[in-house]
């Protein structure tokens, strides 16, 4: 954090907190969208509470905090907003939003993508969400995607019972019909674990070095 | 006293039970992990975790969440001390000292005097827990809607006084988590507020989906921003246990930080976190050389690290005799109760004594087995502290996703982790507080729900709320605490604290 106090920046702007001011903004702007949101709902009175009394007292105090901040963001000195790259939160965005989509049946308008399960749903979270950071190496990753998987697929499909979709049905048509759903599921993470097993056995072959240089970089 | 004794002889005659003992085990080992591991916090974690319990027992079930919780309040004290990171928020002063001790090459001793400080409070608050159970249960039921309308008043003050930073913004999170809550239909009139139109929301928000969207994704975005410094000590851990003369310097502190830590957690609106801030200003006070604190002091490690978990574990006592949740991660153990059909609250002791009993039963246990697995697996914690984040933040993702798909099969929840996520990290980049949001949210369903049932029954005066002797007592405090906490003297005292 750079101190706003001890260089006097640019003390034309009079804007001195630019963290207090946007805060006060995005307060009020919330507290606008409660109150647009309740108008048609009616307030009752204080003997029978109608549904929109208490949203609508809780906006308007938002809304007096809002320009509270406001306003002393722009007359005492503050912190400023960090800036941050975007990079980051759209990146995760989109692997939340893969995962979503992906996990069982999705159709939006003319768009529609079939139910693929844990199998598919979770490496895409994982490979898509890694590049959130610019450290990203995607070998690594695919060895994570792929022994992660098979994991989380024996503990909350196989051990749990969770009703969570591990693979498509398409995908379970493939194997004679005498095999059970469980069956296919062990049998389709023992094949996800060696193919990580045989993806990390192969790369350490070849890079071995890199991954000691990033070891060490871990530890301090 | 004598019923004190049976019952707790009930607890522990259910915490026993092979099964039990082994999810305990399971929750305090899991919670170790999270707390270790900085980046990921316990209320996160058990958001995440919560689908694994529905098909276990309900005492199970929250035996091991809460097994998750005071894990995870021990395992930051290791990164604390050993990395300089607090794994937790509450962790934060044992870097102070915790880590100096490391780097003089006594990480062992403060791991050590960390560890059994910990125990020792967590016997006492067990107890303590199970002498105040039923006397605060008495009082509950006495309790009408006035007076807890107005007890969440104070609880809600008490987390503003003890947020950090601005006192005007901790104000504007808890109206707004308050707002939050208001969104979904109406109970009384049946109407949808809020809701867009969209039919998933007239059930309100998920309180797991909130919590995990602004403490799980909203942490992991902001990790993202800051290129990750660990400083982990490679000098020898050396022994474990501390020598006589630590023994001498630190008994009184773990004695009075245990105080303070059960004292502060008992109050609704998170006070546990203020628990070891306090415990360190005493103990820096009371010293004869306050030049040691900072460099290395024993008391700095013992006090904070008993206070610390005194607070966690007698945090409880509201959840389990008012049915109010003091802090988020008890807002969770409502929804695993709620999961299994148990309504928090002072029937809870009457209707479900086993569950009552044998969970405190169960943090005695808890507390034992942390003090067993810790001091041996430090080496593996510490082995887990050098995992890059690069790789561990993809991990966090998916556990996330599955956890809050599993919690109800709808994937908007899913699509709202992200939303909130967001959320939360604009809120933090403008210097706002998630943690009063999330209480301010917690207690709102609860406050709208005996503001009104008051109102009916006062016929619409809003009188009641002063005109009731306990009510206005508790409004009272409310309105004292918020007035002290803004005259500027105290302010300026609050503030060192926290800078501290």
């Amino acid at each position: 954090m750079s101190h706003p106090h001890t260089a006097p920046p640019e003390r034309r702007s009079w804007i001195r907190s630019s963290q207090n001011v946007a805060g006060g903004i995005f307060l009020m702007a919330v507290a606008a969208l409660a109150l647009y949101l309740t108008r048609e709902l009616p307030q009752g009175s204080l003997r029978s509470m109608g549904p929109a009394m208490l949203p609508d007292w809780l906006a308007y105090a938002v809304a007096a905090c809002g320009l509270a901040l406001l306003v002393s963001g722009l007359i005492k000195d503050g912190d400023a907003i960090e800036p941050s790259a975007l990079r980051g939160p759209v990146v995760v965005v989109l692997a939340i939003l893969a995962f979503a989509v992906t996990i069982r049946p999705f159709s939006l308008g003319p768009v529609s993508i079939p139910g693929l399960g844990m199998v598919v749903a979770g490496p895409l979270a994982i490979i898509i969400g890694g590049y959130a950071t610019a450290d990203v190496r995607f070998r690594p990753l695919v060895i994570l995607a792929l022994s992660l998987t098979p994991f989380c697929m024996l503990l909350f499909g196989d051990l749990l019972n969770l009703p969570i979709p591990v693979f498509p049905q398409s995908f379970a048509n493939l194997f004679p019909a005498s095999w059970s759903q469980k069956a296919i599921l062990r049998a389709t993470a023992a094949v996800l674990a060696l193919a990580a097993l045989v993806i990390f056995i192969t790369g350490r072959h070849r890079s071995s070095s890199r991954i000691d240089v990033v070891d060490e970089s871990g530890i301090r | 006293m004598g019923d004190l004794f049976a019952n707790l002889g009930l607890g522990f005659s259910i915490a026993l039970t092979f099964q039990n003992l082994g999810l305990a085990f399971l929750g305090c080992l899991v919670g170790t992990l999270v707390g270790v591991l900085p980046g990921v916090g316990p209320i996160a974690t058990i958001a995440m975790l919560l689908p694994i319990t529905f098909g276990l027992e309900p005492v199970g079930a929250l035996i091991m969440l809460a097994g998750i919780y005071y894990g995870a309040q021990y395992g930051g004290s290791t990164t604390a001390i050993l990395v300089n990171i607090p794994g937790e928020a509450t962790s934060v002063v044992t870097t102070l000292d915790g880590h100096q001790m490391a780097r003089q090459g006594r990480a062992g001793v403060a791991l050590g005097i960390a560890a059994i400080g910990s125990f020792f409070a967590g016997t006492v608050s067990t107890v303590v827990i199970a002498a105040l159970g039923a006397p605060l249960t008495k009082l509950a039921l006495i309790f009408g809607p006035a007076e807890y309308f107005s007890l969440m008043v104070m609880g809600l003050v008490f987390a503003v006084v003890l947020a950090r930073g601005s006192i005007l913004k901790a104000i504007a999170m808890i109206l707004l988590g308050v707002l939050l809550s208001t969104v979904g239909t109406d109970l009384e009139t049946g109407q949808d507020r809020m809701t867009f139109g969209l039919s998933f929301l007239s059930d309100g928000i998920d309180f797991a989906v909130l919590a995990m969207g602004i403490f799980g994704i909203a942490e992991i975005l902001r990790n993202l921003d800051h290129t990750e410094t660990r400083d982990v000590v490679h000098q020898a851990i050396g022994r474990l246990l501390p020598n006589r003369e630590d023994f001498r310097q630190s008994y009184l502190p773990i004695l009075r930080g245990t105080t303070i830590g059960a004292i502060l957690g008992i109050l609704p609106g998170n006070g546990a976190v203020l628990g070891p801030f306090a415990s360190y200003t005493v103990e820096k006070k009371l010293a004869k050389d306050p030049r040691r604190f900072g460099r290395g002091a024993i008391e700095g490690v013992a006090g904070p690290e008993a206070a610390n978990n005194a607070g966690a574990q007698t945090s409880f006592i509201p959840l389990l005799t008012l049915g109010i949740p003091p802090n988020a991660v008890m807002a969770l153990m409502v929804g695993a109760m709620t999961i299994h059909g148990i309504v928090p609250g002072p029937q809870v002791m009457t209707r479900n004594p086993d569950l009552f009993w044998g969970m405190i039963a169960s943090m005695w246990v808890g507390n034992l087995m942390l003090l067993i697995i810790n001091l041996p697996l430090v080496g593996v914690w510490v082995r887990l502290l050098k995992v890059p984040y690069h790789l561990m933040f993809p991990a966090i993702l998916m556990f996330c996703c599955i956890g809050i798909y599993s919690i109800n099969s709808l994937p908007t929840d899913v699509m709202f982790i992200g939303l909130f996520g967001i959320i939360g990290y604009v809120l933090l980049k403008f210097g706002f507080e998630p943690a009063p949001l999330l209480l301010g949210f917690v207690l709102g369903k609860l406050l709208e729900e005996n503001l009104r049932r008051a109102l009916i029954l006062s016929r619409g005066s809003l009188e009641t709320f002063v005109e009731r002797p306990i009510s206005a007592g508790l409004l009272a405090v409310a309105a004292l605490l918020l007035v002290l906490a803004l005259l500027p003297s105290i302010r300026k005292g609050r503030d060192e604290v926290f800078v501290e």
